[in-house]
């Protein structure tokens, strides 16, 4: 597919998957090298960026993220903003202010979230990469459930200058592709300090070795509450990485169950305060009474413009880091966030990676999405929580389909500032697996 | 969640909550809450981990600079001879 | 009546605390504005080095305890000149801890904390009630020093005030309204329960609030009324203080970290810096350490830091002795010229040092010192105090008993000092002549 064709059929196939919220009119590439998306979290002077909130409707950037300029700068066009769960609160991208994208498999199930549309955009149009945003494992679930590979690096690894907050210490900036040799291709070009970004100025160089792993862990705490086509899947995995002359050893990681009730704690104390600017003024939607006092006019904004997740996530946020609340909840989450780090620094002096399915389903139908409690939603995310807990870089890749036809992942997670080892396992992955691609038609 | 702690956080969060959504809200957040209990039994670490890798020192000289214009920043905001207009004050 | 203050001063910087916006006086409103200080989606707080330099020098001026790390918090609360709805500032491990301020230099005030942090936009009311929003001033760095309840009376409080703007001005430079655009939180109890007076501008308001809040205590215990624990502020105009609506207080800050920041190891940074003596601090020290009279330290300090610090390097390697007869005398009296000769003062101390070492005589010493500070020719300085010294030396030999007076009253020297001046004809300036007679007068003690 040629990229004129891409953007010529643009319109009608996001009718079909809604993977976009605000895209190119564009019919012409001009002299761009290649075409991109970005999660719609990424500020882009040219195009609406809402992070999936109706309250940010109207919100036109005057700056680019770092990770956009960037894109642009290596001969990228931007075709669109993608759609996700409203700042990234959800595990399915149905959390959603606007369109939820449809699984390029199976229009009646999700893409996983929150970068459900980058997953989404990702596994359809050919030669394409996309920007994708993890917090909690919102890169690997959509990889996952839509059958492409997808990274988030290291924390502090790419600027987050430019990405609309969830939670400052966790969120990572990474790329969801088909194809394995894009991620070590674009994470080198979006990664490196920024002065805009002080987080991003303490990294190492990213190392480009080819370094092949020897040994991976596979925790018995990731292997626990599996589907069946998942761990049929997982274990089909584990015997290739073997014949592919890779150890695989079975290991003890305890505090992995504490990962994501300490996930949940800091993620939502840290959302609840970055959500707490989108007030009715400055920007996005400034429909508000004034003549009411502020306290009212600010609660009235919010309450009418903020999805369900959002006020819940908002909720709960305010509550663990309240006083009387924040030693029990807070504090003690930011000292499990340690203890979890330095299990995996344990695992990790003997292995180059700890290996586990990146979700324990394939992607659900939405009709039992919408059956979900919240806290069955938060718990869908026992997996992927631990590594972006710990800001180690971790990487779904597809390892299998199920009995319903849909893909199934992986995901590697290695050391902090290791992601060679990770690239390198993607590309020595896709040549031995055979990928399906969906069925795409407009 | 009792009802008044629901209504005191939704109070502090600037989120109002009709009488349907304290109920649930109150519901999910007790049910998310008990499950929390996990971390009372978590082992606990010294360091104190701001961010989970160390991020130390980076600081900007102190140095003068104007990269947007302004004029491009209200443009979208509704504003009264260049005031933001906001909601009463008292 | 124990009286407590939260003193809010701004940090005189270029640019903001978190963005490079300039702090200089603003064209208009939301014209000294960027991503970060309106608090717009994707943009980031990156910190202004001079920030913490600045908070360090206070830290140090008030015998802070500076902690080897320290990092930022988040306080959220929401108010329209709020832009993120979240104040940077500093909660746990603030830059500097458990200080002291000696009031008049004798009472002890403890100083709690000082940390630094960022101010709000301004707001304004109009016709329909609603407001207007100028964020030019949000993001302009702050410190907040906060005290312990050691005042004891509202004119204490802004005894206190006053002197310590004075002393951190000798540190930082902060504008020339200081005393007005000061801002307070004042925290006052005459009984048992502690009400705070929030925001109270300048050192005036904050007497005046005190003072009212301690007529309207005394007045509530003495019917045998129970003071509330609560906020309230401060309406200037009116000059009385109003309760805050309990709702509104009732603000639960939720402190959390502020991880786009990260950490800063202060250490090395806290020694490397050094702060100004106060001209108060220095004088009584000086006094105190060389055992030299209140009014010579007093005087050297006043003439200028650098020739009390000249008077210390001397008295140091020569003794304190040289330092008074050279640097109190030859030095201090031609400070002055050091404007038109542009010389450097400390050049002194190679004269001194040969002076010390026998190499020159006592006149030599004098001369070539006045002439490194006037910038005259040694030469013909020579020839001509030469003539001075004999001329005065002559009147001291025969009028001995003027070196007994003088010990008694140093006014004793004007009676050389005229004959002198009217036997030279006018060759000599005044200053030439009052600094030959008190050195050779010094020099016969």
């Amino acid at each position: 597919m040629s990229m004129k064709s891409v953007l010529e059929t643009l319109e009608s196939v996001n009718s079909k998957y809604l993977m976009f919220h605000a895209k190119t009119s564009d019919t012409d590439a001009g002299d761009a090298k290649f075409l991109f998306s970005a999660k719609d979290n990424l500020t882009s002077k040219d195009m609406e960026t809402c992070a999936g909130s109706r309250i940010l409707e109207g919100y036109f950037p005057a700056f680019d993220a770092t990770v956009i300029a960037k894109m642009r700068e290596a001969g990228g066009k931007l075709i669109g903003k993608t759609n996700m769960d409203e700042f990234g609160f959800g595990t399915f991208s149905t959390n959603s202010g606007f369109e939820i994208p449809r699984n390029p498999y199976d229009l009646e199930r999700a893409c996983g979230g929150s970068s459900g549309g980058s997953a989404c955009a990702a596994a359809v149009f050919e030669d394409h990469v996309s920007l994708g945003v993890s917090t909690g494992g919102s890169i690997c679930c959509p990889a996952s459930f839509c059958g492409v590979y997808g990274i988030a690096p290291t924390y502090g690894r790419v600027s987050r200058y430019g990405l609309i907050d969830y939670g400052n210490s966790l969120d990572k900036i990474g790329i969801l592709s088909a194809k394995a040799g894009d991620l070590r291709k674009y994470i080198g070009v979006i990664a490196g300090r920024d002065e805009r970004d002080p987080t991003s100025c303490v990294q190492p160089e990213l190392k480009n070795e080819g370094r092949r792993m020897k040994s991976v862990a596979v925790p018995k705490e990731g292997v626990e509450g599996l589907s069946k086509d998942v761990e049929a899947a997982f274990n089909n995995a584990l015997e290739e990485l073997r014949r592919m002359g890779i150890d695989v050893e079975t290991v003890d990681m305890p505090s992995l169950k504490y990962a994501m009730p300490a996930y949940y704690v800091l993620a939502t104390s840290e959302a609840s305060t970055n959500l707490a600017r989108y007030v009715g003024m400055r920007y996005g939607r400034q429909d508000g009474d004034y003549t009411l006092k502020f306290d009212e006019f600010f609660s009235g904004v919010r309450s009418r413009y903020f999805g369900d997740e959002a006020k819940r996530r908002i909720l709960l946020g305010t509550f663990t880091r309240m006083a009387g609340y924040s030693d029990r909840y807070y504090s003690k989450a930011r000292q499990v966030r340690q203890v979890v780090i330095q299990d995996y620094k344990r695992v990790l002096q003997d292995h180059d990676a700890v290996l586990a399915p990146t979700m324990p389903f394939t992607a659900p139908r939405f009709d039992d999405i919408s059956k979900m409690s919240a806290l069955d939603n938060y718990k869908a995310d026992y997996l992927t929580v631990p590594a972006n807990i710990a800001g180690t870089p971790h990487m779904s890749v597809p390892c299998g389909y199920g009995s319903d036809g849909m893909p199934i992942g992986m995901q590697f997670v290695a050391d902090h500032w290791d992601e060679d080892v990770l690239f390198t396992m993607a590309e020595d992955w896709e040549k031995e697996f055979e990928m399906k691609r969906p069925e795409v038609g407009a | 969640m009792d009802r008044e702690t629901v209504e005191r956080v939704a109070r502090t969060a600037h989120i109002k909550l009709t009488e349907d959504e304290i109920r649930r809200y109150g519901n999910d957040l007790a049910e998310i809450l008990t499950y929390f209990e996990l971390l009372d039994e978590a082992p606990g670490s010294e360091e104190r981990g701001i961010n989970p890798v160390e991020i130390a020192d980076v600081l900007r000289n102190d140095e003068p600079r104007m990269e947007i214009d302004p004029d491009i920043l209200l443009k979208d905001m509704d504003t009264y001879e260049r005031y933001v207009r906001g909601p009463r004050l008292s | 009546m124990k009286i407590g203050l939260e003193i809010h001063v701004q940090l005189p910087t270029k640019s903001k605390m978190f963005c490079s916006c300039p702090t200089t006086e603003a064209p208009g409103p939301n014209t000294h504005v960027c991503p970060t200080c309106l608090g717009m989606p994707g943009s980031r707080p990156v910190l202004n080095r001079k920030v913490l330099e600045y908070g360090i020098m206070l830290a140090k001026l008030l015998g802070c305890r500076v902690n080897d790390v320290t990092w930022f918090s988040r306080k959220t609360y929401f108010y329209p000149d709020m832009s993120k709805s979240v104040q940077i500032t500093q909660y746990d491990n603030p830059i500097g801890e458990g200080g002291a301020y000696y009031l008049n230099g004798k009472k002890l005030i403890r100083i709690t904390r000082i940390h630094v942090e960022e101010d709000p936009g301004k707001t304004k009311r109009v016709g329909d009630l609603s407001s207007l929003v100028d964020y030019n001033r949000s993001g302009i760095p702050l410190a907040e020093i906060v005290t312990e309840p050691d005042l004891s009376t509202p004119a204490e409080a802004r005894e206190f005030l006053g002197q310590l703007i004075q002393d951190i001005r000798h540190v930082i430079d902060i504008p020339g309204d200081g005393e007005r655009s000061i801002r307070c939180d004042c925290n006052i109890s005459v009984g048992k329960e502690r009400v705070e007076v929030k925001n109270v501008t300048g050192l005036k308001n904050v007497e005046r609030a005190l003072t009212f809040e301690v007529v309207r205590q005394t007045k509530i215990l003495k019917a045998g009324g129970k003071i509330d624990r609560e906020t309230r502020r401060f309406d200037e105009e009116r000059g009385v203080t109003i309760s805050v609506r309990k709702k509104e207080f009732e603000a639960d800050y939720g402190y959390i970290d502020e991880p786009d920041l990260g950490i800063y190891r202060i250490k090395e940074m806290a020694e490397s810096i050094k702060i100004r003596e106060s001209p108060q601090k220095m004088t009584e020290r000086l006094a105190q350490q060389y055992g030299i009279d209140q009014k010579m330290a007093k005087q050297l300090v006043n003439t200028s830091v650098e020739l009390a610090e000249l008077f210390e390097n001397v008295a140091e390697k020569h003794g304190t002795q040289n330092a008074v007869k050279w640097v109190a005398g030859p030095v201090s009296s031609n400070w002055k010229s050091l404007e038109t000769s542009g010389a450097d003062p400390n050049s002194v101390m190679g004269i001194i040092d040969r002076f010390a070492a026998g190499e020159i005589t006592d006149t030599e010493c004098g001369i070539e010192i006045k002439c490194l500070m006037t910038g005259e020719d040694l030469e013909s300085a020579k020839g001509a105090a030469g003539d001075l010294d004999n001329i005065v030396a002559d009147y001291l030999d025969q009028n001995p008993g003027i070196i007994d007076d003088y010990r008694k009253n140093e006014k004793a020297a004007n009676k050389a000092i005229g004959f002198v001046m009217k036997n030279s004809g006018g060759s000599y300036s005044s200053a030439e002549v009052v600094e030959a007679v008190k050195r050779l007068i010094e020099s016969r003690l």
